[in-house]
């Protein structure tokens, strides 16, 4: 099994408004701890690859306190110089957001060069509220996606220059210096939420397909139907194109876990992942198909979970190593999943290098049969 | 009197209308969230008009219809309905969105209107005013924007919450997104073409508009060669919803009196 080290780089705070994307002043955000914050999160990824991670992962929101990673393309372009092993997975930039999607091309093509070849590129659409922080049209948001990720492998395969000429983004001259390392192109992954036509899509290409903090009988399903699109596509899926990805919390014993996990994790679904109504399904971001299967099986929102809801929904993972290894073993097994994406929280940035510690030593060494094994050889391309 | 319910193929595109009343044709443009509903308003202008009244695409369970892009392509819909319909010239009245369609028509076709009635319309720029932006908000905020008077809202509540109601719902707030999300309720080229409009012109508006205040009013005026303005002190952004008998008659009798065919 493969270890990715997952950062969403919060910024952790209590406030009592109904929303924690697009409407939470960012007269709250304290730019001096946000120094602290961005050095101590970037230390973790750094010491992610120290201690045996195989992958460091950035990802891209918009003005919240959830993730304070805008441009996770800045954050990538910091670790690649500091790191020299570690994939860097970016998952993912959001096309549709973009107005020049031609300059994601640009970017992960320079850090695919700079990092020596390190680079996995996510392709995502970008969650509800980020359609409201930056005024995208949501009813575009899937033909855009859809448009920008042609543009940008085209970019990235194709001599240049080509002209492209889309309905959202057409260019004379498609040509970027610099071209990519990875041959034909950095691998695409594809974290999403669930919906059929980007289950389809990505298994169409090969491109590993992952879904973000969503309880594991929601991942089975997904990922059976994302194994029979691959076998409707002619091939079978690898294991290192799925991946579990979740919070972990390790501690000398369950209990401690435990504790720590209720401090901790609780945030991020509580706080992190509180936001107005409006926000959580933009018009037209869904298609009627994926509203209806939705609607008919409505998931509990993020604030309306009980601790014991992640424990037991297997949102996250919480336990002594021992039973956090037992727990992992279900998981993948479970779920045949090759890749383990996830963050820590210690509750301090001490107490988070200890966890860490812990993880590296007492329950990564017990997944490593396939260590020879290079997880992007044959997948995302 | 029920009013009947055709659709009709407007070019390929399937357009449901409501037709009931006898009298000069008048066609009537719905605002978001009023589409399919046949209101006191509608019925008092049946009384005195053949009134027409077509569902936006996408609106009120009516399916979408996806090359609608712009406000404007809706605007050249409802020119083909017309021309389906036979009707060489109508009384056009439009309200909120509806209002904003019926002046893309206006100024691409002015002389197929007998008369233009504008009922709180968005669509142009006015400056120092920004829309709220209604997708941003819950139900009661958005009740509270739009209605002087929030029990007429009422009428407007959809019949149940069931999976497909709420899924007809989501396709209507996606057409009028698809049409407004960016820029917002309005489109910056149209506010320089209403110097355009010859038809006689009435602008009918809420006094309580919290979404297009008086002050957007008066920048219609001013650009709308002749417009005459009449205020509704009762009513919020859809007078003719929380006023609907005062402002039929104000309508009624403006399109009897200065219409070109009547």
């Amino acid at each position: 099994m493969k270890f990715y080290y997952f950062h969403l780089m919060p910024y952790v705070m209590d406030h009592d408004e109904p929303s924690s994307w697009v409407t939470l002043s960012n007269r709250h955000y304290d730019p001096a701890l946000g120094h602290t914050l961005y050095h101590q999160y970037l230390d973790q990824l750094e010491y992610a690859e120290t201690l045996g991670w195989d992958g460091i992962c950035v990802n891209e929101h918009h003005q919240n306190c959830y993730g304070t990673m805008p441009s996770p393309n800045v954050m990538a372009a910091m670790l690649v110089r500091r790191t020299s092993r570690a994939k860097i997975a970016i998952l993912g930039n959001g096309l549709p957001l973009r107005d020049n999607p031609l300059r994601i091309a640009e970017e992960i093509a320079m850090l695919d060069v700079v990092s020596g070849g390190r680079v996995v590129s996510g392709f995502v659409r970008g969650i509800g509220p980020e359609y409201f922080s930056l005024a995208i049209n949501p009813t575009h948001s899937r033909e855009r996606f859809y448009e920008a990720a042609e543009l940008i492998l085209r970019a990235w395969t194709e001599d240049g220059p080509f002209p492209f000429d889309g309905r959202f983004y057409r260019y004379p001259f498609v040509n970027p210096w610099p071209r990519p390392l990875q041959r034909p192109h950095p691998p695409v992954w594809c974290p999403s939420q669930g919906s059929t036509e980007t289950v389809e899509w990505a298994a169409k290409r090969r491109f590993p397909y992952l879904m973000v903090f969503t309880p594991i009988k929601r991942i089975a399903q997904i990922y059976a139907e994302y194994r029979e699109a691959c076998e409707r596509h002619g091939y079978t899926a690898s294991p290192y194109q799925l991946t579990v990805n979740l919070p972990i919390v390790v501690a000398e014993n369950d209990a401690k876990a435990r504790e720590i996990a209720r401090a901790t994790a609780l945030w991020v679904y509580h706080v992190g992942l509180r936001m107005s109504p409006p926000f959580y399904q933009p018009p037209g971001y869904v298609t009627e198909p994926s509203l209806r299967r939705l609607l008919a099986n409505r998931p509990k929102l993020p604030t309306e979970l009980t601790f014991e809801d992640l424990e037991e929904g297997g949102y996250i993972i919480c336990g002594s190593p021992a039973t956090v290894r037992d727990k992992l073993r279900v998981f993948a097994d479970e779920l045949r999943a090759g890749i383990v994406c996830s963050g820590m929280n210690g509750g301090s940035h001490e107490k988070t290098l200890e966890m860490m510690e812990l993880f590296a030593r007492e329950v990564m060494p017990h997944f490593r049969e396939d260590a020879h094994v290079d997880e992007t050889a044959g997948v995302g391309r | 009197m029920a009013p009947t319910l055709r659709e009709i193929d407007v070019r390929g595109t399937p357009v449901r209308l409501h037709t009931d009343g006898d009298g000069p044709p008048l066609l009537f443009l719905h605002g978001a969230g009023a589409g399919g509903r046949w209101l006191g308003f509608q019925e008092a202008l049946a009384r005195r008009f053949t009134l027409r009244c077509p569902v936006h695409p996408g609106h009120g369970g009516a399916p979408a219809a996806d090359w609608i892009d712009e406000v404007a392509d809706l605007a050249f819909l409802y020119l083909d309905l017309l021309d389906t319909l036979g009707l060489d010239r109508v009384h056009l009245v439009g309200a909120s969105l509806g209002g904003w369609i019926a002046a893309e028509m206006a100024v691409m076709a002015s002389s197929r209107l007998d008369s233009l009635v504008l009922i709180d319309p968005v669509g142009i720029k006015v400056e120092g005013w920004i829309y709220p932006f209604l997708f941003g908000m819950e139900l009661p905020q958005v009740v509270t924007t739009i209605f002087h008077r929030p029990e007429a809202a009422l009428a407007l509540a959809p019949a149940d919450q069931s999976l497909d109601t709420l899924v007809e719902l989501y396709r209507q707030n996606a057409a009028l997104a698809r049409v407004a999300w960016n820029p917002y309720l309005y489109n910056p080229r149209l506010r320089r073409r209403l110097g355009r409009i010859t038809a006689p012109t009435l602008l009918v508006w809420g006094e309580h508009d919290r979404l297009a205040p008086l002050a957007c009013a008066e920048a219609w005026r001013a650009e709308i060669p002749g417009a005459r303005l009449v205020t509704f002190a009762r009513s919020g952004h859809v007078p003719h919803l929380e006023e609907p008998q005062a402002v039929a008659g104000a309508v009624s009798d403006f399109c009897r009196r200065v219409g070109r065919a009547a």
